[in-house]
């Protein structure tokens, strides 16, 4: 006499693998490296200069441009530029010493603006380091706004000024 | 909590109770709020970038961002889950599934109870008070700095606006009329702490609501509340926003509506998490353009 059926025993199989592939839990994905390596741990140096420091070294912008000042934290200032109300970049300062990744484009740098390493950062981004340390980006959110409209805006901010922090 | 962010980016669905609720409401803010979901299509979307590369430098960027719980976002997250979630919503959410494309309000009237009006106005006041330290956490500014939320909100858009558009529909317009303003603040006025820790709501999120106790908190709250009620009152009268028209927008999916609003903010609070979906995205395009000035 058979203590199993077989057919018994293939179902009880069948659902102990689906049980075994769920507790395996979902498939790996190509964030999974960099959230165990991140899980629990500080993103920002502890040397970082508080963001509100940036502020003052941020273009001055008149008719029809207005400056927005979003996400201020420790090693970073954010704000919009606006144009007749419309928003058409984003302009940050970065404190590197919290992500050094970040000056590794600058090493292959072949221009400079205002006498900085400028590089470009994707398709929508251009950025230059201060005293290998501070990274001005100015981002297009429009299609209109061009690189050549970023460049003119990283000219705006007060790069000397911010070459005087460190 | 510590549910990576690309998950619970990832996890947002493209299309159920809550997302028809906000596309019905798009005439509020016209073309604000796309359902951006997935954690590498909201990169893609909010860089404008293609290059693989440059996803996978912002994302784990991002992600690095989110996980340093002293950067706020996660707080921000878990105040705009907590507030939406209430005690036997998933059973409704799963029935609001099962009901399709159309829902008669006739067949499910017996199986709801309206709110009193000052549950409905003390969970109106919450939800506000929500964003303004959610906002405060995402942006870096102190928690307590009303000021500077009242001086945001003309600035607001995407989905962090279509939030608001939905808080004065839904649970001002719809259960309280168009003085929601005036008798959420009359109630909050009325009621004291005593109520205010009744509230589910309240009792969900006031470990992170300004104030040592819930006498202090009330009054953050009606602070917080007054100072939002020029910027609501210019809300409603821009828009020429009434529950006929709310009403009218919501019969699209909705029958037997007429007549019947109290039901209606009730199904609604109960099968829909607008708080949870867009403050999700908002986190997510928090971290994304950060992490894109950091990489």
């Amino acid at each position: 006499m058979l203590l199993f059926k077989p057919r018994i025993a293939v179902a009880f199989l069948a659902g102990l693998m689906a049980l075994a592939v769920a507790a395996c839990g979902a498939q790996p994905t190509r964030w999974d490296e960099a959230q165990d390596k991140t899980r629990g741990k500080k993103a920002v140096s502890t040397d970082a200069y508080e963001g509100s420091v940036f502020n003052k070294f941020f273009p001055k912008a008149e008719s029809p441009f207005d400056l927005v000042y979003k996400q201020e934290k420790k090693g970073t200032a954010i704000a919009d530029l606006k144009q007749d109300g419309k928003p058409v970049a984003t302009l940050t300062i970065f404190d590197t010493v919290s992500n050094p990744d970040a000056i590794t484009d600058y090493k292959e740098s072949t221009q400079a603006l205002a006498g900085f390493p400028l590089v470009a950062k994707g398709a929508k981004g251009t950025a230059l380091l201060v005293n290998r340390r501070f990274q001005v980006q100015v981002r297009s959110t429009d299609d209109a706004f061009t690189e050549e409209d970023r460049k003119t805006w990283l000219k705006k901010f007060d790069l000397d000024g911010l070459a005087q922090l460190n | 909590m510590s549910e990576p962010i690309f998950k619970v980016v990832d996890a947002l669905p493209a299309k159920n109770m809550t997302t028809r609720v906000l596309h019905a409401l798009d005439w509020v803010v016209p073309g604000q709020w796309n359902n951006l979901v997935g954690f590498e299509n909201s990169i893609k979307v909010i860089s404008g970038e293609d290059d693989q590369k440059m996803i996978q430098k912002i994302g784990e960027r991002a992600i690095a961002l989110y996980n340093d719980k002293g950067e706020g976002y996660q707080t921000a997250l878990w105040l705009y889950r907590m507030v939406d979630n209430l005690q036997g919503m998933a059973g409704w959410a799963a029935l609001a599934n099962k009901i399709g494309e159309n829902i008669s309000m006739l067949s499910l009237m017996n199986k709801l109870t309206p709110k009193a009006d000052t549950t409905q106005g003390i969970d109106f006041c919450v939800k506000l008070v929500v964003e303004i330290v959610a906002f405060c956490k995402l942006n870096g500014i102190p928690g307590d700095s009303v000021a500077d939320f009242v001086k945001s909100l003309s600035d607001y858009r995407d989905e962090a606006l279509m939030r608001m558009a939905a808080l004065i529909c839904l649970d001002g317009l719809l259960p309280l009329g168009p003085d929601f303003m005036v008798k959420a603040l009359g109630f909050l006025d009325k009621s004291g702490a005593g109520d205010l820790e009744k509230n589910e709501r309240y009792q969900q999120v006031k470990s992170l609501i300004p104030g040592e106790n819930a006498k202090a908190q009330l009054g953050f709250i009606s602070q917080g509340v007054g100072a939002v009620k020029d910027w609501a009152g210019k809300f409603v009268a821009s828009r020429d926003l009434g529950t006929d028209k709310l009403v009218g927008s919501l019969k699209n999916f909705m029958s037997g509506i007429d007549g019947k609003l109290d039901y209606v903010a009730a199904l609604l609070d109960m099968t829909t998490n607008y708080y949870e979906h867009t403050g999700t995205q908002s986190v997510a395009r928090s971290l994304i353009v950060r992490a894109m000035g950091e990489i």
